[in-house]
Parts: structure tokens; C-alpha cells; sequence
């Protein structure tokens, strides 16, 4: 079976990190989004994938590149402009034959084990178009399935009005047959108008998916999906080429990729993942869900806890990065603390383009884009955005000649 | 769009080739056929339409064959035709061919070969491959160079197999573009265009790259280079696919599909027919005294019935654990034993019956397997017909059981003319609306039951509080928890707890309770005043209830709020909401949900 992968989105709600890459080019737990999709499509028996670029294509069409030796039959394809799911699927149309069905991945979905071999399990059973629906973590608004016994899907309330219904959402993982396209072509390129057409005609059975399972739409969710993909690990594994100093004290899963450096003295807890080239100075503390992109450099005595960490980052001496996430090339200064909870202990709130928003957590820290400075000295309230290439002074106390 | 596939083994393969070639009916199927080996040659069977349709027409299962290969087509050139269906034989019929892809060179070769004086049968550009084989297999005697001639010249996508008489033991396959994969099993070798073909019978899958082909027979395979014919090792890869769990449709557990088919099974109790549940009631009037007997779940069903006959008809007819009929019950010829068994086998109830049957009572029966020893031994047996239950944990049987009880007692009530007969048909029509608002309940509100089992699972004690009829509730629905979760839960009637059980609240002991309807004035008010005694004590309460949201707020730690209904189907309906907490709270702890630990479907064993 072929499959469609969706990344051609610009993940508007992602700032700062969308505006530099596509979300399936986020390095969490150790490894690209994308790549995590493909081993997972690999394992359930996939070979032929399609992925649909568009915002920050270039990125995507290199990793395709370098991907397409692992035995995968590997192809992308442009979206000229960014409008809409329905319009971005209708560009693989010539790549699937009538009569055919296809897997369709929203590319910005995190699953902690193959929901793609499950989706296909119960294809194999129904023989028609699937939908994967599942629980979501909370009880948000995020539309609502309608479901018979025979897992027919009878009918699909987008937003569901009070606080009254509280079911299987649509997961973004689906097996549709090729006529679907006449469906999206039919109703203007709307993927909703679409899904609600096959729905009441062709009829679309439901696949349950109960693992976890996560659809990243805030910068926030980028740690739930680092937390996701580290608890699915089962074993450790350190590189042949790493080098770990007297006294560096590991527990838990860890993957320390090729020549990385650990200093003396430092403490790793588990589960946590050190990208290949990585410095990790003395008496630092690397605790759980922390995720180090390739080549970062961490100073010493540095704590660090639940962040994720793109390549080429530093972070200073004697700094605490904490709940926070971390763009490609960020310079810490030392001594930068994230704040990462109101004294108050209320939910943290994160300021997007208008409004704050509330996260319901009462732990987070601060996202900041690629290339920012940040100079030695400062504090982060919970919550801050920086947006990528900013530069912020240090903080000094004392200045000039104080003779 | 196509979809091929071969099987090869040690004995008979059809029934293989049929399966497989059927799961690849969704790549395209307009026209199906297949290619098999019998004692004079090459057999080649084929069709318009579909696959099962094709078989049955073409009854190609009465051919044997230790090998085949099989097309499905979705036709690109040439019509939907029985000449172009797939397989396609040469000129002297030795080779037979099915191909999946497009050869985009197929009208110059078709123009060569016909100078070479090859006819043509079809107007397919896949005609063109058996007749080269043909061709190049005369100069040189050898498939395998005949072979890497042929896709010499082909330009173009394919994933083709085909069969030989010249090797009537081998299926040769090669791939561009198109794809193809082997499946390796012990007794058959497999090919298809994706593993769908094979599957079923095994997850060792050889993935087939861009210019190799590949020679398989029953106890061997090789994969070469066209270009070079060197030997390519290639690994084996295991498909992350459990083909059992496929048969559970789109449910990751039986014990959740089984839940789900509640509302139909609650329908099919209530469509039996009358002249069965009339024999019951028969027995019952006619006897001095009437014993419900179960054992485990069935019990709780047991303790349902006596509390609701007794509720509507006035008659008191003892709830009896079957493990402890004997030392209890007080049998003679005027009894009469009512059993309650899924499978019919369960040993301590068959132990019970017989025991009745040796005082001289009468025995009756509402079982779920048909011909089991329980239905064979009693004097009157009611089929429930809810289907077979897969999971060991009973869901929809224990509640159609506890449906079929309602009804007997209803009409133990009309016949002891306590209600009128439009009395009784209303109260029927209440329970015909129970598997309409269970199918609402399941499609609205299981996500606020996830998230709450969810964010409990780890509480270790659970105390399960219900009074009246919503006592034997409670008490299932604590077995269940127990059954799949392995968690303590304990079921009391809410009246009991100050007997003592106070004591225990605290903030580890987690309660749940079973509130009636508020129509229900009596044993509304005094379930919300065992809850006030549980929260004066700070203790946790989950309450599974059908007020609007918002009142007794402060009696609640949680809420579960159901549609309002009528107090007949309530607690049905809160044992629904009870079976999904339980599940949930087993598959977050990662649980065996179909298969959990120390129990088995039908206990047969003393």
C-alpha cells in the first residue's frame, strides 16, 4: 500500500519553531518526527511514500534525500501554496491509480507505538475506507465520532456545543480509496466536507487506536510528544565512540549517540537522549525527558530536566534549562535561569501573536527560536517566547569602573 | 492497479492463493484469474469479476496444486475482457504470466514479436512478456536467462510472476517500480504485491528492490540482480502485524467490542420469544420456592434478579452462589432452580442443578451456548442469543441476562395482576429504549470515562457503593475491575458503610457511587447520604449519577453525569458506564484485557 504524508502545513501555532522548519523536522526524543514516521510506516509493511511539501520545503525535500536509501521508495511533492489539508492531498492524485487505497498521515501526529500497522489490521478486516479515531488526552473540543458496533462511523460533529460529549476524535491517520479525491474535488478541497460525504455514502469504518497518542498544535505539546516517544524505549544504548569521563553516573534508558563527550562528575537520569558531537561539561545534571539535538555543547554544572534541544545549541555554565524547548543554534549565556513555574503555582500562560493562552500546566519554561542569543545573566519568565535571531543583553550588576 | 500473488508448498495451495489473492482485491478488480500446476501442465482459470465471485463461478478450488499465481486486475489497456484477464500463457501455453504495472513500450514489442510470428490473444501489454519468455527460453534453454532477456526489453513499471512447465516447481517473479514482496513460512513460500497476500499466515516478509527478481519454490528462495544475476542476500523482515487481532475489526480488545454490541444483544434478549420467559414465570408461580443460582458474575446476576423480581412482582426468590447451593438451599419437589450461565459448562452451577435434579426439583436455565451441558440438563432453557462472548470477562451476556430477569419479573407481576396490562407494556417499552441510549451513552460520553479511569488508574482500593437494586450493580461492576484490573474494589450496600466501614475512609480509599434516579425520591436521598458521610471524612467520590451538572456539586470528587432516564433501565445502564471504567482502568495499567490472569471463559472445575 502506498502512503501520503501531509507536511506541507505551516503550523502557524508553533512559533517560534515552525517559522524556521516544517514540524516533521523537529528533533524530539533524539530523532526527526519525520524519520519517526518512517521507521513506524517501514515496520508495518509500507514501501511506497509520498510526502507533500510546501512551507519550509527545503529542509524536507534534503531529509527525503537522505532518507530514500533506508528501503523505502521515497518521493515528495510540491504544494505550491499553502491552502488547506484538502488542496495538499489532491496533489499525490496522480500518484495513486483508481481502484486503489492509500494511507493518509497528518504529518504533525505523534504515536507512541505503529498505529499505522494497526489502521492496516483492520483495513485487512473491513476491506473499505478507515478511519484511526481515538481519545485525546483531555476533554477538549476537538470534534466528536459517532460510532455503530460494527465500527461503521455514522456521523462526525466537528465542534460539539457545552460540555456533554466527550468521545473518539479522528485520529489523522486514515485508508482511503481512490475515489475520495472526486469527493475532495467535489467539495471544494474541504478534507471536513470530504470526510462527512465518504461518511454518509461509501461508509468509513473506525480503527480504535488506545495507545497514546498526540496531535502537536502548541509549542508545549512538542515535550508531551518527547515524553510519548521516550516512554516507548526499551532499552539503552550508548555509542562505541562516546567518551565518558570518572564518575559520570547514568540510570534509567539514554541514548548517547557517536562522540559525544561527558565530562566527570555528571549525572544523566533517564530517559534521556544526547545527540551525536555533544559536550556535556562537569557536575552537570541531565535529568529525565531531556532531548540534545547533534552537536550541542553544555557547560558546567548545568541542570537540565523535560526540554528539548535542537543541533548547535549552547548553553552556558551554571545555567537551568527546564520544561522548555530549545531552537537550532541558540547561544545561553551562563547563568540563565527558565523559570518554570508562578510562585502562585497557577497554570503557566504562553503569549502567542494576540492572546495568552492558558496550558493547564503548572510547570513550563520558555521556548526560543533558532539562532537567539541570550546573554549571560538572565532570567525567563514561565511562559516566554523569543523569536528566532533575537538577541538579549546580558545582565550585569555591577558595570564600568567602580574605582 | 493491480494485484498479484503465488503461493508454492509442500501440499495442496489453493486455499492459500484464494485468501491471499482476495486481500488484494482492494488494489483494483474488475477481472481475477489464476495459473496452476497439475499432472499434464500449466491450468489456467480466469474471469471477469470479482474474486470470490470468480471462484465460485469458475469453482476453481476443486483444482489442486502444490503452486499458483493469481492476478487481480483493474484494467489500464485492453478492456475488461476474459482475454485480457490475467494470467496471460505464450504461444505454446508453457509460460503463464501475471504482471501488476504498465509497459510503456509494449506497442513497438508487440510489432517485433509479430514479425517473429507471434499471435496475440489480448489487447494487454502484459502479452508481450510470456511470448519473449517463449521466445528467448528457445535459444537458450534456461528460464532465468530467458527471464533477464525479457526484462531486457522491457521499458516500463512491473511486478510480474509467472510458471513454467519447463520448472513446474518454481514461481519466478521480478520487480520495477511495481511492487512486490515474498512471504517465508515454513511449509508455503509466498509472493504478493504487498503482504495483505500472505499475512494471515505469516509476518516473515522479504521486501523485493527495484531490478531483482526472485526464484521461489516450496522449501527454498534466491533473490538475484537482473543486471548481474549475482545472488543478493536480502533480510528478512518482521511485520509489526498480529493477524489475530485484524478478526476484533476496528476494537483494540474483544472486551471493548463486546461492550459496544450491548445495544443489539440487549435487543435480541428482548425479540426471544414470550413462550420462553411465559415457561419460566410457569415454573415459578407453580413451585413453593424458586432459587436463583449463579456463580461469579451470574451470582451478581442472580442478586440482580432477586432484588428486581422482588421490587416488581412481590416474591421473594433467594439469590444463591452455586459453589454454596448445596450447603444452603433447602431443596425438595416443590422447588424450583433458575441457573444463569454464559457458557453453559460453568462446573459449580451444573453441580448445583444436579443436586436439585437428584431432590426431585425442577430446573430451568438462561444460557448462551446452545447444546452445552446446562441446556441439556435442565427441564426449560432460555437462549439469550447474545452472540459468542471472546473475552473471559462477561459483558454483554451478564447484561442481556440481567434484561431477561426484568422481564420475568414483569411478567410474574402481570401475572399476579400487581399491574394492569398497559402498565406492563409500558414497562417494556422502557427497556426496548435501553440499547438505543446505551449506543448514545457509549458514543458521547466514553471519552469523560477515559480520561477519569485514566487519571485514577493508580488508586489501589476502591469501595463500590450502591443501595436496593443498585447493590448488585455495584457488586458486578467491582468484580469487573477486579477481573480485568486487578485492583481491589469492593461492593457494599451504600447502607452498610457506617456499620463499620467508615473506619477505613481516608485518602487512599477511592469510592464510587451508584446514584438512582431522582424519581426514585427514597433511595435517592438516603444514596446521597451515604456519600455525605464519605466526604465528611475528606474520602474521594466518584459519582455515576443523572442530575444536571452542577447540583450536589460538592458531593462529588468526580462525576459521571447519564442522560435522564427511567429508574428501570438506571442501573442498567450505570453497569454499562461500570464495564468501560474497568476497562479503561485496565488498558492504563497495560492489562491483559481478553486474556487476564487466573481465570478462565468457562470454569469447569471444582
Amino acid at each position: 500500500m502506498k502512503a501520503v504524508i501531509l507536511a506541507a502545513g505551516k503550523g502557524t501555532n508553533l512559533a517560534p519553531f515552525s517559522m524556521t522548519r516544517p514540524l516533521p523536522m523537529m528533533r524530539v526524543a533524539g530523532k526527526y518526527l519525520f524519520d519517526s514516521i518512517l521507521s513506524q510506516l517501514k515496520n508495518s509493511g509500507i514501501n511506497d511514500v509520498f510526502v507533500v511539501v510546501g512551507h519550509q520545503k527545503e529542509k524536507l525535500i534534503q531529509r527525503v534525500n537522505e532518507s530514500a536509501s533506508n528501503g523505502l521508495n521515497l518521493q515528495y511533492v510540491e504544494q505550491a501554496r499553502s491552502s488547506g489539508i484538502g488542496n495538499a492531498l489532491v496533489q499525490v492524485k496522480s500518484k495513486i491509480s483508481p481502484g486503489e487505497y492509500f494511507l493518509l498521515i497528518y504529518g504533525d501526529t505523534v504515536a507512541a507505538s505503529n498505529i499505522f500497522s494497526k489502521i492496516q489490521q483492520s483495513f485487512h478486516f473491513f476491506k473499505c475506507g478507515v478511519a484511526s479515531i481515538c481519545l485525546p488526552p483531555a476533554n477538549s473540543m476537538f470534534g466528536n465520532v459517532f460510532l455503530n458496533a460494527q465500527m461503521s462511523i455514522t456521523k462526525i460533529v466537528e465542534k460539539p456545543k457545552g460540555d456533554e460529549m466527550g468521545n473518539y476524535v479522528l485520529s489523522g491517520v486514515y485508508i482511503l480509496p481512490y475515489t475520495f479525491f472526486d469527493l475532495l474535488e467535489k467539495n471544494k478541497l474541504s478534507m471536513e466536507k470530504a470526510i462527512q460525504e465518504i461518511v454518509e455514502t461509501d461508509g468509513l469504518r473506525a480503527s480504535m487506536w488506545e495507545d497514546e497518542w498526540l496531535d502537536i498544535v502548541h509549542p508545549w505539546e512538542i515535550l508531551t510528544a518527547n515524553r510519548i516517544l521516550m516512554d516507548s524505549w526499551e532499552e539503552s544504548s550508548i555509542s562505541k565512540s562516546a567518551v565518558l569521563e570518572s564518575n559520570v553516573t547514568i540510570s534509567g534508558t539514554v541514548r548517547i549517540e557517536s562522540d559525544v563527550v561527558i565530562k566527570a562528575g555528571a549525572v544523566l537520569e533517564g530517559p534521556c537522549s544526547i545527540g551525536s558531537g555533544c559536550y556535556i561539561g562537569n557536575n552537570s545534571l541531565i535529568r529525565s525527558y531531556t532531548s540534545l539535538g547533534n552537536n550541542c555543547s553544555v557547560g558546567y554544572g548545568v541542570e537540565m530536566k523535560n526540554c528539548v534541544v535542537l543541533d548547535h545549541t549552547d548553553i552556558g555554565r551554571l545555567s537551568f534549562i527546564g520544561d522548555s524547548v530549545l531552537g537550532e543554534r541558540v547561544d545561553i549565556g551562563s547563568g540563565v535561569m527558565t523559570v518554570n513555574r508562578n510562585v502562585d503555582w497557577k497554570p503557566v500562560r504562553v503569549k502567542n501573536n494576540k492572546s495568552a493562552l492558558d496550558t493547564g500546566r503548572l510547570k513550563l519554561g520558555a521556548f526560543i527560536g533558532d539562532n537567539v542569543v541570550i546573554g549571560a545573566g538572565n532570567t525567563i519568565q514561565p511562559g516566554t517566547v523569543v523569536a528566532p535571531g533575537k538577541i538579549i543583553p546580558a545582565r550585569y550588576s555591577i558595570t564600568g569602573n567602580n574605582s | 492497479m493491480c494485484g498479484i500473488s503465488g503461493a508454492v508448498g509442500l501440499n495442496d495451495i489453493s486455499q492459500a492463493l484464494y485468501e491471499g489473492i482476495r486481500n488484494l482485491e482492494y488494489r483494483g478488480y474488475d477481472s481475477c484469474g489464476v495459473a496452476l500446476v497439475n499432472s499434464k501442465g500449466l491450468v489456467l482459470k480466469k474471469n471477469i469479476g470479482g474474486v470470490e465471485e470468480f471462484y465460485r463461478k469458475e469453482n476453481v478450488l476443486r483444482h489442486k496444486s502444490r503452486i499458483g499465481i493469481a492476478h487481480t486486475r483493474w484494467a489500464t489497456h485492453g478492456k475488461v475482457t476474459r482475454e485480457n484477464t490475467h494470467p496471460l500463457s505464450s504461444s505454446d501455453g508453457a509460460f503463464a504470466v501475471v504482471h501488476n504495472g504498465i509497459i510503456s513500450n509494449y506497442r513497438f514489442l508487440r510489432e517485433k514479436l509479430a514479425r517473429e510470428g507471434f499471435h496475440f490473444k489480448s489487447e494487454t501489454d502484459t502479452e508481450v512478456i510470456p511470448h519473449f519468455l517463449e521466445y528467448f527460453y528457445k535459444k537458450s534453454k534456461n528460464v532465468e536467462a530467458a527471464l533477464a532477456k525479457t526484462v531486457e526489453a522491457l521499458e516500463g513499471s512491473f511486478a510480474l510472476a509467472f510458471i513454467t512447465s519447463h520448472q513446474p516447481d518454481q514461481i519466478y517473479c521480478a520487480k520495477r517500480e511495481s511492487p512486490l514482496m515474498l512471504g517465508i513460512s515454513d511449509e508455503i513460500k509466498y509472493l504478493g504485491s504487498d503482504f495483505n497476500a500472505f499475512i494471515d499466515h505469516t509476518k516473515n516478509a522479504i521486501i523485493i528492490d527495484d531490478g531483482e527478481y526472485a526464484v521461489i519454490s516450496r522449501d527454498s528462495y534466491t533473490v538475484k540482480s537482473l543486471v548481474t544475476g549475482q545472488e543478493i542476500d536480502k533480510p528478512i523482515q518482521k511485520i509489526e502485524w498480529d493477524s489475530e487481532s485484524s478478526k476484533k475489526g476496528g476494537y483494540p480488545h474483544y472486551m471493548l467490542k463486546e461492550i459496544h454490541e450491548q445495544p443489539q444483544t440487549v435487543n435480541h434478549a428482548l425479540e426471544i420469544p414470550a413462550s420462553l420467559t411465559d415457561d419460566i414465570v410457569d415454573l415459578i408461580v407453580e413451585s413453593d420456592q424458586t432459587y436463583l443460582v449463579g456463580v461469579g458474575t451470574t451470582y451478581y446476576v442472580a442478586q440482580f434478579g432477586q432484588y428486581i423480581i422482588s421490587n416488581l412482582a412481590e416474591e421473594f426468590l433467594p439469590a444463591i452462589s452455586a459453589d454454596e447451593f448445596v450447603a444452603l438451599a433447602k431443596i425438595d419437589k416443590g422447588s424450583m432452580v433458575l441457573a444463569l450461565s454464559q457458557s453453559g459448562e460453568t462446573y459449580d452451577t451444573l453441580t448445583a442443578l444436579k443436586y436439585a435434579k437428584s431432590k426431585g426439583a425442577k430446573t430451568a436455565a438462561i444460557v448462551n451456548v446452545m447444546g452445552s451441558s446446562i441446556s441439556r440438563l435442565v427441564d426449560k432453557v432460555v437462549f439469550q442469543g447474545s452472540g459468542p462472548e471472546i473475552c473471559v470477562i462477561s459483558t454483554k451476556a451478564a447484561l442481556s441476562q440481567i434484561v431477561l430477569l426484568t422481564v420475568i419479573g414483569l411478567k410474574l407481576a402481570l401475572r399476579k395482576k400487581l399491574i394492569g396490562k398497559k402498565e406492563f407494556q409500558k414497562q417494556i417499552d422502557q427497556l426496548k429504549e435501553l440499547p438505543e441510549i446505551i449506543h448514545a451513552v457509549l458514543n458521547e460520553r466514553s471519552g469523560f470515562i477515559h480520561r477519569i479511569a485514566h487519571q485514577y488508574y493508580k488508586v489501589k482500593h476502591w469501595l463500590y457503593l450502591g443501595r436496593g437494586v443498585y447493590y448488585p450493580v455495584a457488586l458486578e461492576s467491582a468484580l469487573k475491575m477486579k477481573e480485568v484490573a486487578y485492583v481491589h474494589a469492593e461492593g457494599m450496600p451504600a447502607g452498610f458503610l457506617k456499620h463499620g466501614t467508615l473506619a477505613m475512609i481516608d485518602q487512599d480509599i477511592y469510592s464510587i457511587v451508584f446514584v438512582p434516579p431522582r424519581e426514585d425520591k427514597e433511595l435517592y436521598q438516603a444514596t446521597l447520604h451515604s456519600i455525605e458521610e464519605i466526604r465528611a471524612r475528606s474520602g474521594f467520590v466518584l459519582g455515576i449519577h443523572f442530575d444536571e451538572r452542577g447540583k450536589n456539586k460538592d458531593l462529588f470528587s468526580e462525576e459521571l453525569i447519564l442522560p435522564p432516564v427511567s429508574p428501570l433501565i438506571a442501573p442498567l445502564l450505570q453497569l454499562v458506564i461500570a464495564q468501560l471504567f474497568a476497562y479503561f482502568t485496565a488498558t492504563s495499567l497495560k492489562r491483559d484485557v481478553d486474556k487476564p490472569r487466573s481465570l478462565a471463559k468457562s470454569v469447569t472445575v471444582g
